[in-house]
């Protein structure tokens, strides 16, 4: 017969005031197995917890049930309780009769009756229990970063700086991210490589931090603490262990006018090319599309059409033959950091919902240039070198109209968030430009000035007041080409007049966008991820950087739009949780998760399929001579994360979830 | 037949099988045939009165079948849905089975019946069965099949029953349910019930009661039909191994309805086809939930 | 006897819930003191996923006039899919249920999130009142007999 305690709380007036929690705890006492029973004011108390202590090391109990207020609210100090009285926490359970009986309910007769029920089903669930103990799993002490802009190399350093090991994947030829194309930083206009470029190379040179460029993720198995990661090094062409930088390739290669990823198409480069001066690594890829070599070979040339790159190089770096490799890492924690990228007006979109801009022009009028062109255009190492040119004819543009909310906050246009950092950014371009060409107008049409942050509303008022700027509250409705001006025609609804602006170039703060690709390297992480892509948080308030899997973390603009001083936060944030992760020699986790009774199990994996998580797997039983068996289905309790839809998918519930047995549950819905 | 059996012939001769399992003809009409020997394929025969699905015997839960050795299987059209089945749910692997994909034209509702099929006599699966030949196959037998007889009793049955009210259905099920002797020899003839330890037989926690009670019989033909839902094949084992007489595919049919028309979904003889039902989308109807 | 048959039928209902919204959104519907009818027991399980046809038969079993099945909204589910998994479960059980005489209008199934305190309120309220036009379910009590 099991000794099961229960113990009723008047939770002051709030359970006593509508439940008779004497009488709960009388009818109670007479339930078979049911050894001690009392009631008292405030279960939650010292005095309180000390009944149940005293109880369980008196009466012997194997069981306890607390009839009180939420499990949510409660469940882990009455089961710290129990521990404290040697009896195993999971043998403790609440009965909710309080937020689900005594607050919403004022009949006392059918209140009381109610609890007696709930207390019932759960004494009853109680006397099925079985102890459990924390499952513990090893812990890797490496960190995997994917995305090495500002968000993963922040990430990365103060990882490696704690005493992680950190494997920072980019999969663009150079870490550095959009932060390394931009010219200067709001609100204080410093400039972004000065403050990015030694933290590229801290990076490269960190002892724990091993970078991995031009790289991608290919695969991810395992768990926290436990993660398997396989990665494909893309092919630059270039052995990276054989070349120095020094440059030679770039500068024989005749094909000169690929247009510059880097500099958002404004400037060239050649088809054997590094990215930007100041790139980590500092070596080169070779773009296999513009190479005279792979053109001819893809026409089927029996010979190389080219090879100087090959020729010039001293070190013997180049090898035309080079294909993807694979390299996979063992980690225990992860941390997704893949930024964003610009929304495009064009006429190519990628999902039905995002609408081009035909109204000014998709993309197709040559002085239309979105925020980061202009970035590199205000950028000394940019391709006019920091001369403001239009891109048609190399004029110095003497009107500029910036345009905020393209794409952003329309939902006609598939988004209907706001981009958080163009008011930010647009007010920095009006000042570069002035700064650049004193006699330049600069408009601004705007909906709203969102400049919340620190210095951010006196960096905006000062592109008004002291800068300029010329800022118009209104939408354009139009942008027409008119010889050599671009026709802006746009509304000032503060006046409520039309206004038509004839302007030089136009600047577009396009919406922030997360980067293509994220919904299927989240699907390989198994996390979760909204209608636009960007990736969930696990609590958008109480867990900011955590996802819906354990041990992965995210960081930056992938979770959401963000500037530069939230990218660093969120990444030195998610840094922290990885350390603290890493500070355990084993993981304790929650030991309701699901075991397979192999015996019964037939091996049809309906379980497998149903498996959010991918915990099921496979298992060869085999007998004592070596043959097989069967083919059984197995629990990782280090994957698992106890949903139970194994249990309920099993046809023949030879699987089970521990917490939440069918014995369990049958047992209360008989109490019932 | 003539090739059916030259091919089980050939098959044990080679040693490339060790039993087939076919039909033969028996006291009460057609009857399962267990041929181990290359001689004995004479014994094989395949017509109208070959009712049964033979994919039953491939389940690892017939042991007595599986110690034969590897084993080929005459199959008709459903029965290679019930095999895809048994392949796509890990039970048997493609490479152990040898499959006689036979072209079927309907069989009787009893092997005890003549071979012609006639509105009358014809099965009332096949009367709306529009497979005449399997695709999951090793070998594929006979001549092309005319259309069995188009008989619809069936689903008028259930869509008469289903115009009643549910009190109605209750008492119609109530009455059913009542001759139910709990044999379980539903359970056991079809093919796509071979877990180890049958929920019904469960005693910690007894979920299904094993006495012969109305109560206990509903839980049980309603767990029973869940568990085939998006897997039932639709041979009609069940109901006719009954002994007594409880029109079970009434239940299985009407199942199969409504998982075809939420889900689209109709058993295949392609294993790689996934059952509905452990699998989802993400925009799934939910008219039902509030 | 006249007394009995006065006596009004207030029906017995059993509420599978999942941890992490309903039986959350339940809690809500506590601590902001919506008052509700009584009749509905709540048993929380982690997830919808877990929740089993089983327990719908066993409840009914049991002496059960109505049952719910509550958890996460689409997207929303702790666990990514477990929800989705329930109401293709659930989309076919009630089928089978209506086919065998359970009318479906003794199950309630629906989404409610952490934060529907109301929606909870209205969900207990609306089965309640429906099950309580309908009687008790005396059809499978009366089988109950053996």
């Amino acid at each position: 017969m099991p000794r099961i305690g229960v113990f009723v709380c008047h939770c002051g007036e709030n359970i006593g005031r509508t439940v008779d929690c004497a009488r709960v705890a009388r009818e109670l006492g007479e339930l078979p197995g049911v050894a001690h029973a009392v009631d008292y004011k405030y279960m939650c108390s010292d005095p309180g917890q000390r009944l149940v202590k005293q109880a369980i090391a008196e009466k012997g109990l194997d069981g306890v049930v607390v009839a009180a207020c939420s499990p949510r609210m409660h469940e882990r100090t009455f089961r710290r309780a129990c521990s404290a009285s040697g009896l195993n926490p999971y043998l403790c359970e609440m009965a909710n009769i309080r937020e689900h009986c005594s607050w919403i309910h004022e009949d006392r007769q059918a209140a009381t009756a109610k609890a007696i029920d709930l207390t019932r089903a759960i004494v009853e669930k109680v006397k099925r229990n079985r102890p459990l103990e924390p499952i513990r799993i090893p812990v890797e002490k490496r960190a995997l970063v994917i995305g090495g802009g500002i968000a993963g190399i922040q990430a990365a350093l103060d990882i490696a700086e704690g005493g992680g090991e950190v494997v920072l994947v980019e999969k663009e030829p150079s870490i550095g991210g959009h932060m390394s194309q931009l010219s200067e930083t709001f609100p204080t206009l410093d400039c972004s490589q000065c403050i990015l470029t030694p933290r590229m190379v801290e990076v490269y040179q960190h002892p724990r931090i091993k970078l991995l460029a031009f790289s991608e993720v290919e695969a991810v198995g395992g768990y926290i603490g436990n993660f398997e990661v396989k990665i494909r090094r893309k092919a630059r062409c270039v052995d990276e262990t054989k070349c120095n930088g020094c440059g030679e390739c770039q500068s024989v290669c005749p094909n000169k006018k690929v247009p510059s990823e880097f500099d958002q198409e404004l400037g060239r480069r050649t088809a054997i090319y590094v990215p930007f001066p100041q790139a980590v690594p500092n070596i080169p890829v070779l773009d296999r599309e513009s190479c005279a070599l792979f053109k001819g070979r893809a026409k089927g040339f029996k010979e190389d059409a080219c090879g100087k790159c090959k020729q010039a190089c001293g070190r013997e770096a180049i090898d035309f033959e080079q294909q993807d490799s694979f390299v996979t890492e063992k980690v225990g924690a992860i941390v997704v950091a893949t930024g964003f990228q610009l929304y495009s007006i064009g006429k190519d979109q990628p999902t039905p919902q995002l609408k081009g801009y035909g109204e000014y022009g998709y993309g197709e009028i040559p002085d239309v240039i979105d925020g980061l062109q202009f970035e590199r255009l205000a950028s000394a190492s940019g391709p006019t070198g920091g001369v403001i040119k239009r891109p048609s004819d190399g004029k110095e543009p003497k009107t500029i109209v910036f345009l905020q909310c393209i794409g952003s906050r329309d939902a006609a246009k598939g988004i209907e968030y706001c981009s958080k950092i163009c008011c930010m950014y647009v007010a920095k371009h009006t000042m570069l430009y002035r700064h650049k060409v004193h006699d330049g107008r600069a408009y601004v049409f705007y909906m709203d000035i969102r400049a919340a942050g620190k210095g951010y509303d006196e960096f905006t008022r000062r592109a008004i007041e002291k800068e300029g700027a010329i800022y118009l509250r209104g939408r354009v409705s139009k942008l027409e080409r008119a010889g050599d001006v671009i026709k802006v025609y746009g509304a000032d609804t503060l006046s409520g007049e039309p206004v038509t602006i004839d302007a030089d170039m136009v600047v577009l703060a396009t919406a922030v966008r997360p980067q293509p690709g994220i919904e299927s390297l989240a699907q390989k992480l198994s996390i979760s991820y909204d209608a636009h892509g960007f990736i969930n948080e696990a609590h958008p308030k109480l867990r900011p950087v955590e996802t819906s899997t354990a041990g992965v973390f995210v960081a930056g603009a992938c979770q959401a739009p963000r500037d530069i001083p939230d990218s660093v936060a969120m990444a030195s944030a998610a840094a922290t949780k990885v350390l603290g992760l890493f500070s355990n020699k084993e993981l304790e986790r929650e030991p309701t998760v699901a075991t397979v009774n192999e015996s019964l199990c037939t091996g049809c994996f309906h379980c497998e399929r149903v498996c959010p998580y991918g915990a099921v797997e496979r298992r060869e039983l085999k007998d004592g001579e070596g043959n097989l068996n069967k083919v059984a289905a197995h629990v990782n309790k280090g994957v698992c994360q106890g949903c139970g839809t194994c249990q309920a998918t099993c046809p023949s519930k030879s699987v089970e979830l521990q917490g939440f047995t069918d014995e369990q549950i049958w047992a209360a819905i008989n109490a019932l | 037949m003539k090739e059916l059996r030259q091919i089980a012939a050939k098959l044990l001769t080679d040693g490339a099988v060790k039993v087939v399992i076919g039909w033969e003809e028996g006291p009460r009409g057609a009857r399962a045939a267990f041929v181990t020997r290359p001689e004995d394929a004479e014994r094989l025969i395949f017509d109208a009165r070959c009712v049964q699905n033979l994919a039953t015997y491939l389940s690892p839960r017939r042991r007595h079948v599986v110690g034969l050795g590897k084993a080929a299987v005459v199959a008709k059209p459903c029965d290679a849905k019930a095999i895809a089945g048994l392949i796509r749910e890990s039970q048997v692997k493609r490479e152990d089975v040898v499959i006689l994909g036979v072209r079927c034209g309907g069989v009787v509702r009893e092997p005890t019946m003549p071979a012609s099929l006639t509105a009358e006599t014809v099965a009332d699966r096949c009367g709306i069965c529009e497979t005449r030949e399997p695709t999951l196959y090793d070998h594929l037998i006979g001549e092309p099949q005319p259309e069995p007889p188009r008989v619809t009793r069936r689903e008028e049955q259930i869509a008469a029953l289903m115009q009643k009210t549910p009190q109605e259905r209750f008492a119609f099920w109530s009455q059913q349910l009542e001759r139910c002797i709990r044999c379980h020899a539903c359970r056991e003839v079809c093919p796509m019930c071979f877990c180890e330890q049958c929920v019904a037989d469960k005693t910690r926690p007894v979920w299904i009661e094993s006495s012969s009670h109305p109560r206990a019989n509903f839980a049980w033909q309603m767990t029973r039909v869940m568990h085939q839902a998006g897997r039932c094949v639709d041979c009609g084992e069940c109901e006719r191994a009954c002994p007594v007489g409880i029109p079970l595919n009434l239940l299985t049919r009407y199942t199969a309805q409504s998982v075809e028309k939420r889900f689209g979904h109709k058993p295949s003889d392609d294993p790689s086809i996934a059952a509905p039902i452990g699998t989802f989308r993400s925009d799934d109807s939910q008219e039902f939930i509030r | 006897m006249a007394t009995e048959e006065t006596k009004a039928f207030e029906p017995k209902i059993v509420a599978f819930v999942c941890n992490w919204c309903t039986y959350t959104g339940a809690d809500l519907a506590g601590t902001s003191r919506l008052q509700m009818s009584p009749n509905v027991r709540v048993v929380r399980l982690p997830c919808t996923g877990r929740i089993d046809p089983l327990f719908l038969i066993k409840a009914f079993e049991r002496g059960a006039d109505g049952v719910i099945v509550s958890g996460c909204h689409p997207a929303d589910c702790h666990y990514t899919a477990g929800n989705y998994h329930a109401r293709r479960r659930f989309a076919v059980f009630r089928e089978i249920a209506d086919m065998m005489g359970v009318d479906n209008q003794r199950m309630t199934f629906s989404w409610v999130s952490a934060s529907e305190g109301n929606k909870w309120r209205d969900v207990v309220n609306e089965t309640t009142e429906r099950v309580r036009n309908l009687g008790p379910f005396t059809e499978y009590q009366s089988l109950s007999r053996d």
